[in-house]
């Protein structure tokens, strides 16, 4: 049942990635960008009790600032999906509490940034309170969406044709993705997303390469962009296993 | 308020951008354009959340 797929990559970072999957439909590159954005469980505080707040913020709304900082999320299988991680914070005002400032009862799960202003604390106010972590799903809220602004888009064949005629003026051809020429792969960032800028004087035609796509994928810090398509990959595997059983007689 | 932590449309952070960005290109001279570009917030719709904000704690904080 395992396909060999060739997968490509363009861009490579901790959270940001571009890559190119070659033999997929465009039903399956849907549905593994849908994967990533809704199906893989990460860490985000869901309840926090509050112990002492005399900030200028409801403790509804800033239970809602500490749910969407981004916890790191630990390798799959260390926690299953009603486990608790017990953050805490404790500050005192003047000053500003800040996501770097929760402190965690695991060490696998910690804010991912420690510069998120949570809130601002003047003479004498205090910010006491204690966070449960635990794992879910984009779908559930957007706190738990790992992935962020996550995108695919057809590649693109742009084979050059003949000079255009010497009294034409050459129009901008405005493309935005990744170029293949030659085999090669080129971002258009690089010639400013415009054809006639790397083919001046030439006539250029472009066409959709059947069953390749590049996807930009960005993690929001709760795991590296490449553990975020494995993951979302993982979740579909899953779910597939589960409907064959489902439908077994 | 406080900066939102999201931004609403994408979800990327932004607000741990805030700070920086509230110094060098609201207080400080330089252009909001080169700062968000720096900071590495590229779409418009994370930037809009830094350019329009106005922090209003320091004005609400008197009255309890």
């Amino acid at each position: 049942m395992t396909e060999a797929y060739d997968v490509e990559f363009v861009e490579r970072g901790d959270r940001n990635i571009r890559f190119l999957v070659r033999g997929v439909t465009p039903a399956f590159a849907n549905g593994i960008r849908r994967a990533m954005v809704a199906d893989v469980p990460t860490m985000a505080i869901d309840e926090v009790r509050f112990i002492e707040n005399s900030s200028v913020m409801f403790d509804e709304q800033l239970a809602l600032r500490l749910g969407l900082v981004p916890l790191t999320t630990p390798p799959e299988g260390e926690f299953a999906e009603d486990d608790v991680v017990t953050l805490s914070i404790d500050v005192e005002g003047p000053g500003t509490a800040y996501s770097g400032d929760l402190v965690t009862s695991d060490d696998l799960v910690r804010p991912a940034d420690e510069n998120v202003p949570i809130i601002k604390l003047k003479d004498g106010q205090r910010l006491e309170a204690e966070a449960d972590a635990v794992l879910d799903r984009g779908k559930d809220h957007a706190k738990h969406q790992g992935g962020v602004a996550v995108g695919y888009r057809h590649l693109q064949r742009v084979t050059v044709g003949e000079d255009i005629s010497e009294f034409e003026e050459q129009e901008a051809q405005i493309i935005r993705g990744v170029i293949e020429d030659d085999g090669e792969l080129v971002l258009t960032s690089e010639f400013d997303h415009d054809l006639s800028e790397r083919y001046p004087g030439k006539e250029v035609h472009v066409e959709d390469v059947p069953g390749a796509f590049v996807f930009h994928v960005e993690t929001d810090g709760s795991f590296d962009a490449t553990d975020l398509v494995t993951r979302a990959v993982d979740t579909i595997d899953s779910r597939a296993a589960d409907l064959e059983e489902a439908v077994q007689l | 308020m406080m900066v939102p932590v999201r931004c609403f449309t994408c979800g990327n952070v932004v607000g741990e951008h805030w700070e920086e960005f509230d110094e060098r290109a609201k207080q400080g001279e330089e252009d909001p354009q080169e700062v968000l570009d720096e900071l590495g917030v590229d779409r418009f719709c994370c930037r809009r959340m830094l350019v329009s904000h106005t922090d209003l704690v320091d004005v609400v904080s008197p009255y309890q």
